[in-house]
């Protein structure tokens, strides 16, 4: 079994590598909230996370966004370090992508999301950034031990919050109409056949079937 | 159309790249900082180098990605720490079959991890562009008030719950905060998070050093708020006579 410390040379394992990568995916998921904010699609986030962001950017209140989303972040980065792998989920595709965006949003900061290049930049700027501070304490020693614990708690929360979403979708459309309300049953129907999460055939199911009726004032 | 998909090729690509390599640099953590999940670990050694186990677990995620994306707009995370890390794995290793030359090899992942990423993106931009606009005003309409009544709701109900069911350190830190929280933000949500993180922190660690400064910040933290919000002012003026 060859040494591996032999191979690990070069600018792959540059101690200046993570925070690049780390600044690109950020800028990433700053990338896809603006897209998100801007043709409707595109955020890392589940059903449950855009429509979060859906209905803070209708309500002016950003407060469940970003403090839902900053826990993870916060969680995730006291963890990485620590562990060695930095959970994407949490940390990136939550945390920065929803979390801080969600804080600028807040700020009145909208337009340098709305702005694609821009938002690339303030993404891979805060990546940087946050890929030094990870690496200056793998060296100087890790945090708490506990943030495993509480994003494991967090995760479970934002499990059952999926799990919840979905009948109350269902419920909703029925409200709004009884064509998407039979067209959310059928979907979710089919997909919990299909063992997949019944939302998302919730929701597709209002929508076709919502599309023959009429839409109530 | 046009700056969407442009758009779909630049996120996909800066995103597969980074998190393809990241995923590499996970079989040489912890003395090289990675980036993925330990799940996603888990289950790139479970498919065991086999490029078909690669692959097909990495598509599987395809349909349900595909579905949120038309269904709200979202792509998930399931792209980039599982469809991705795997399916680049995959076709690495149809060719060569040596693990420390492919899936370990960040330099090897990363730039296919970026094609893969940026297909992904605009595979799943371009479905999520197919709906109509009737179908997506329907959509908007059923899912405003089901997210409000998530946010009012469902989500501070689910996260005292949870801090509960954690324990009496994480119950009590969560329903004082998440209880502040929802008097000073409107919601309890940001509270019972904090509840929960010092909770832990207090059950785990013991009032160590770092516990005292975590407490010290947070509870400064919502004072603060709760003080720029005039929330003290209001309090005040409630016991003066009217």
């Amino acid at each position: 079994m060859e040494n591996k410390q032999d191979t690990h040379k070069g600018i792959w394992w540059h101690p200046l590598t993570f925070p690049v990568l780390l600044a690109m995916a950020c800028a990433a998921g700053f990338g896809g909230t603006s897209m998100q904010l801007v043709h409707g699609k595109g955020a890392f986030g589940s059903v449950v996370l855009v429509q979060m962001l859906n209905t803070a950017l209708e309500s002016g209140n950003f407060a469940v966004l970003s403090g839902y989303a900053g826990g993870f972040l916060f969680a995730r980065f006291l963890e990485g370090p620590l562990v060695g792998i930095l959970d994407i989920g949490g940390s990136i595709c939550t945390g920065i992508s929803f979390g801080v965006t969600g804080l600028m949003l807040a700020a009145g900061w909208k337009s340098v999301l709305t702005n694609f290049p821009l938002a690339l930049l303030c993404g891979g700027a805060i990546g940087l950034g946050l890929g030094l501070v990870i690496e200056a304490v793998r060296k100087g020693g890790g945090f708490t031990t506990s943030a495993s614990a509480a994003t494991g708690m967090m995760m479970g929360a934002g499990n059952s919050i999926g799990a919840f979403f979905g009948p109350l979708v269902i419920v909703t459309a029925i409200r709004f109409s009884i064509p998407a309300g039979v067209g959310a049953i059928v979907g979710a129907a089919l997909m919990y056949a299909m063992k997949k999460p019944i939302v998302g055939g919730a929701i597709i199911g209002a929508m076709i079937l919502g599309t023959l009726g009429p839409i109530p004032a | 159309m046009l700056p969407l998909i442009l758009k779909a090729v630049v996120v996909g690509g800066l995103a597969g790249f980074a998190f393809a390599a990241g995923a590499a640099r996970m079989f040489h953590a912890p003395e090289y900082q990675a980036m993925g999940a330990f799940r996603t670990l888990g289950e790139m050694n479970a498919c065991r180098g086999d490029p078909i186990a690669h692959l097909s677990f990495g598509a599987s995620f395809i349909p349900v990605t595909a579905i949120d994306a038309v269904a709200v707009g979202g792509i998930g995370q399931e792209l980039w720490h599982r469809t991705v890390p795997n399916v680049t794995a995959g076709l690495l290793l149809l060719k060569d079959k040596d693990p420390d030359r492919t899936f370990k090899n960040p330099k090897a992942m990363a730039p296919l991890g970026a094609l893969v990423g940026a297909v992904g993106m605009v595979f799943y931009m371009t479905m999520a562009s197919a709906v109509p606009a009737k179908m997506a005003t329907i959509a908007q309409k059923v899912m405003v008030p089901a997210g409000q009544a998530m946010m009012d709701y469902l989500m501070p109900i689910i996260f005292f719950l949870t801090a509960i069911d954690g324990g009496v350190h994480t119950g009590v830190a969560s329903i004082l905060y998440g209880g502040f929280a929802q008097m000073v933000m409107g919601n309890a949500v940001p509270g019972c998070v904090m509840g929960i993180l010092v909770g832990k922190a207090v059950e785990v660690d013991g009032w160590k050093r770092s516990t005292w400064i975590l407490v010290t910040a947070v509870t400064g933290l919502f004072i603060a708020v709760a003080y720029f919000r005039g929330f003290f002012t209001t309090l005040a003026n409630l016991f003066v006579a009217g």
